[in-house]
């Protein structure tokens, strides 16, 4: 569940909800609470959200510098750290059904866009929130015609990136996408689940020869001669 | 003649020449400036910004900015770092519009502590302007009868040489902006004037083309102001305007001057700011070597001691004058200092009060945080209030005295909410008493005051006790419901400075709990804020970035101050990239609730800063330097738990003190036991780390176990079980005495 930091302006007591209670609301301590109902209590002027550290300008204008410097051409910035896996079983309780003993990946990860976020990696889901709190909470920004330039900014360098690529995609070959968000993802599923489809239709006369031939080693034995080459050959 | 550095076309009309002679500015009727580099005359800048010919030009005493102004009424401001140049601000509305070959002057004059200019006015006033916000400051007014055409500040900036077109020539003191002197025998109008920048001379050129050169151009009692080291610009809201960078002299004997007709003005601000506050110069101590007087403070009339009075005895207190111990100055907690025009009064977890000078009066601004509780309010402030605290409950305010309205101090109590009529009230102090500090509990006001007394009255009013301070001069003061805690300076320590002692008392019970015990500072460390936690233990803040707080206080002689954050070693100071330091605000769930100033900024400003907060760290060990491998992870693991160890240990006696003293709440008593099985859960996992370590550190995880604070047994039989976990055989045996010796009632420190 998306949590970010809430500024309340006024008591609110804790509220008891499906994905666990929410602490209550004491001005002027900051809290973390679920996006949706952070958005209420912010169009209903009791609370303020406070943007996330990574959604920034400082912090953007890092994440591009490193997006958009020529060595790192092949790779996006990263994703934020996973936290350190607990090892140790604790004490009392079922280990296995106990909260502490979970190892979160993203995108579970209950930090993501929280006061406590990682500072220079984007989470899964860095453009729902960029732009949900820039819509609804765009007093809480200090320049957000800056910080919308930069996500923009952001997301055409690394569709470019993904696109360029989808070129080398085919049966065997792949890109490597650690650190794509969520909407990134979902943008280019399309096409290229459809393009490695087409491959596979294409390639699919080879392939039965391909499944044909191992079936005969299999029955004969490894003595094949041509096994080797044609092994190769598929490779591309 | 060396060279010609560069040609205009048109008459030359003003030359200025950087201080370190690098560069000139020419300004001529030609439209733009042209700034040349005196020794290669090819590197030439031009600005060009201008649409008139221009009149005067002048450089900072930095070089950095050059002020141009133009003959069509306006300043142009421009910056010059490094050849790039860069228009900064079109200063309108400021000087006359004239004609280039005009005899009256548009120059602007910069003082020499770079922080203001002035310039004349088409109202023949001389007109300070300050150069960060470019807003009016004061302005030396009356002097001259006719445009003003030549202008020029003494070396030191502490005098003003002015001459008009009317044949006038004037000498004004800069801190109080009065004319010193006008002399009358000039013939012809000056048309430039400078200082000597050593003596007491000052020459001019006039209309006739002549050059005088004036010897004792200051008369003799202002003639120390020359002497003096750098004068701050007459800047408003500047309590350093007020106090000359003179040493804070103690009244001798026969110094009349200094004794008795100080004003309670100078008194009061003396008492404020100690040398310390000096910022120009070497802490202000001024040699008084030949005893002229000029370590001298003048009294409130604004007159020094006629020189001949003090002559003989100013050398006989020379060597007494020589060294003065450094005093804390006092500061109210929570309250920032003048910055423009405006100022925080207050700022804690309840909200913020602010307040605007608006030259005759102030306006002050209320504004919370939960808005749902209180409303905001304002209101204008024609007694200038200069400190307030805010709580739940109401604001309190307080004035200082002032010698022309006849006015005393003053503290104003105003509660948010009642249920009869809204009932403020007032009170006025003892006449010659001013309010050093002041705080505001559930229950009662605390205020220090310049005569040493602590005064505290009820809630609506009713004084409810006076006792003089121990330890005078007074520093702050901090207060929780029926508690108080008040600071002053004690003797002297080894390093010259004063160590200050705090004494906590409970009103109520009308019992001392602390007695002038010493707050404990590190030498070369102040005290930034004093201030009660949520649960009522006293914590100070100190400018080594240091959060401590007060443990067993309640007990006398058994108080000490325990380090609770150490903010220079924040994880996020570890890359060095950031420059940050902390103003503290409160404590408060167990976290530090600071705000964040950037890059050397000392106090927070408008727009008003978010809070932010801070685990608590005690700081126990180095900054565990991040890296991937697994040993230094391991090592961190084990830092961290060895601080939470000394935290929970911490906490749990912070909290049975308080169980133990005070009627505590079911909710209080039952957190004790919980911290009592905190502290043990995280020996156990120190014990675990131990155990894994290896078969030779038998001896630490036992004494580890003898740490255990539970009684019951069930802690060191979980303890015995890890041990067994890990096979560590004779260690669970050791253990497991040690539980059967825990539980029989044997008590065994000794033996491990």
């Amino acid at each position: 569940m998306e949590h970010v930091t809430v500024i309340p302006r006024q008591r609110l007591d804790g509220l008891e909800l499906l994905g666990g209670p929410t602490k209550p609301l004491n001005p002027p301590f900051s809290t973390p609470l679920p996006l949706w109902l952070a958005l209420l209590l912010k169009k209903q002027r009791r609370a303020n959200i406070s943007p996330p550290p990574w959604l920034s300008v400082e912090a953007l204008t890092h994440i591009l510098d490193f997006e958009t410097d020529e060595r790192t051409a092949e790779v996006f910035s990263p994703a934020p750290t996973m936290p350190r896996a607990i090892g140790m079983t604790p004490l009392e309780g079922d280990p296995y059904l106990s909260r502490d003993s979970l190892e979160l990946s993203p995108p579970f990860m209950s930090d993501a866009a929280t006061a406590r976020a990682q500072e220079d990696a984007l989470p899964y889901h860095w453009l729902e929130l960029g732009h949900l709190l820039l819509t609804h909470a765009a007093d809480d920004f200090d320049e957000p015609d800056t910080v919308r330039k930069l996500l923009r900014d952001l997301r055409e360098v690394r569709m470019s990136k993904l696109r360029k690529g989808f070129k080398v995609l085919g049966p065997g070959a792949g890109i490597k996408m650690n650190g794509v968000g969520g909407m990134e993802v979902a943008e280019v599923r399309g096409f290229v689940v459809g393009m490695v489809d087409g491959l596979r239709k294409i390639n699919r006369s080879r392939e039965e020869s391909r499944k044909e031939r191992e079936i005969e080693e299999r029955e004969n034995g490894l003595g094949s001669s041509s096994y080797a080459d044609e092994e190769d050959e598929d490779m591309l | 003649m060396e060279e010609i550095i560069v040609r205009c076309s048109l008459p030359v009309r003003d030359i200025s020449l950087s201080r370190d002679g690098e560069w000139a500015a020419v300004a001529s009727d030609e439209l733009d400036v042209k700034v040349v580099n005196t020794r290669d005359m090819t590197r030439i800048m031009h600005l060009r910004e201008q649409c008139r010919p221009v009149k005067n030009v002048s450089f900072d005493v930095s070089g950095t900015m050059l002020a141009v102004s133009c003959s069509d009424g306006v300043v142009y401001m421009y910056s010059l770092s490094s050849e790039k140049l860069q228009l900064l601000k079109r200063v309108d509305g400021l000087i006359k519009t004239l004609e280039t070959d005009a005899e009256a002057s548009a120059m602007v004059a910069w003082h020499p502590d770079g922080r203001a200019f002035i310039a004349p006015t088409s109202t023949r006033d001389i007109q300070c302007v300050a150069r960060n916000d470019w807003q009016r400051q004061k302005a030396f007014t009356g002097g001259h009868r006719a445009d003003i055409s030549a202008m020029r500040w003494s070396p030191n900036g502490a005098l003003l040489a002015s001459a008009g077109v009317d044949n006038s020539l004037c000498l004004w003191d800069t801190r109080t902006q009065r004319l010193i002197k006008t002399f009358e025998d000039v013939s012809n109008t000056i048309m430039a004037i400078d200082w000597h920048p050593t003596e007491n001379m000052c020459s001019y050129t006039n209309k006739n083309g002549e050059l005088f050169m004036r010897e004792n151009f200051v008369p003799s009692p202002s003639s120390t102001l020359l002497k003096v080291a750098l004068q701050p610009s007459p800047m408003n809201n500047e309590p350093l305007s007020e106090v000359s960078g003179n040493a804070q002299r103690r009244p001798g004997d026969g110094l009349k001057s200094n004794g008795v007709l100080r004003s309670v003005e100078d008194q009061y601000l003396d008492d404020l700011l100690g040398p310390d506050a000096m910022s120009e110069d070497d802490g202000g101590f001024i040699e008084d070597d030949d005893g002229a007087g000029y370590a001298e403070v003048p009294n409130g009339h604004g007159k020094r001691a006629a020189g001949g009075m003090t002559s003989l005895p100013a050398k006989r207190h020379q060597a007494y004058s020589s060294w003065q111990p450094r005093i804390h100055e006092a500061f109210q907690p929570g309250s920032t200092p003048w910055r423009g025009n405006r100022r925080y009064l207050c700022l804690n977890l309840t909200g913020f009060v602010w307040t605007v000078n608006q030259e005759t009066h102030h306006t002050i601004t209320v504004e919370f945080y939960d808005r749902h509780e209180h409303r905001d309010f304002h209101f204008t402030d024609p007694y200038k209030y200069d400190k307030a605290c805010l709580n739940e409950k109401g604001t309190l305010f307080s004035c200082p005295p002032s010698t022309q309205s006849d006015q005393r101090a003053m503290l104003y109590y105003r509660p948010h909410e009642t249920w009869t009529t809204r009932m403020d009230w007032k009170t006025q102090l003892p006449a010659g008493e001013t309010i050093v500090s002041m705080s505001l509990s559930d229950s009662c006001i605390v205020a220090t005051t310049s005569a040493g007394y602590v005064r505290i009255f009820s809630l609506f009013g009713v004084p409810l006790k006076v006792h003089r301070q121990k330890s005078t001069p007074a520093v702050t003061c901090a207060s929780f419901r029926d508690y108080v805690l008040t600071v002053g300076n004690g003797s002297v320590g080894g390093d010259g400075t004063t160590r200050l002692l705090y004494s906590i008392e409970n009103i109520r019970r009308d019992e001392i709990y602390q007695n002038e015990d010493i707050l404990a500072l590190p030498d070369g460390a102040e005290l930034r804020s004093v201030f009660f936690g949520d649960k009522g233990d006293p914590c100070i803040y100190d400018t080594h970035g240091v959060l401590l707080v007060l443990l067993h206080w309640r007990t006398p002689g058994q108080a000490k101050w325990v380090p609770l954050l150490d903010t220079k070693m924040l994880e996020r100071l570890a890359s060095g990239r950031k420059d940050e330091t902390y103003w503290p605000v409160a404590v408060a769930n167990n976290k530090f609730h600071c705000i964040i100033l950037k890059g050397g900024e000392e106090y927070p400003y408008f727009p008003r800063p978010l809070l932010t907060d801070f685990e608590f760290s005690i700081p126990v060990s180095a900054l565990p330097k991040t890296s991937e491998e697994d040993e230094d992870k391991e090592l961190v693991h084990l830092q961290g738990l060895e601080e939470q160890y000394v935290r929970a240990t911490l906490q749990h006696s912070l909290q049975l003190d308080l169980v133990e003293n005070t009627n505590a709440s079911s909710a209080q008593k039952a957190e004790v036991p919980m911290m009592e099985r905190e502290v043990d859960k995280v020996l156990l996992q120190l014990l675990a780390t131990e155990c894994r370590e290896g078969e030779e550190r038998g001896m630490k995880a036992l004494e580890i176990a003898s740490l255990m604070r539970d009684r019951s047994g069930k802690m060191l039989e979980a303890a015995g079980k890890i041990a067994a976990r890990f096979q560590r055989d004779i260690l669970g045996e050791k253990i497991y005495q040690l539980a059967e010796r825990r539980l029989v009632g044997l008590v065994d420190d000794e033996e491990i």
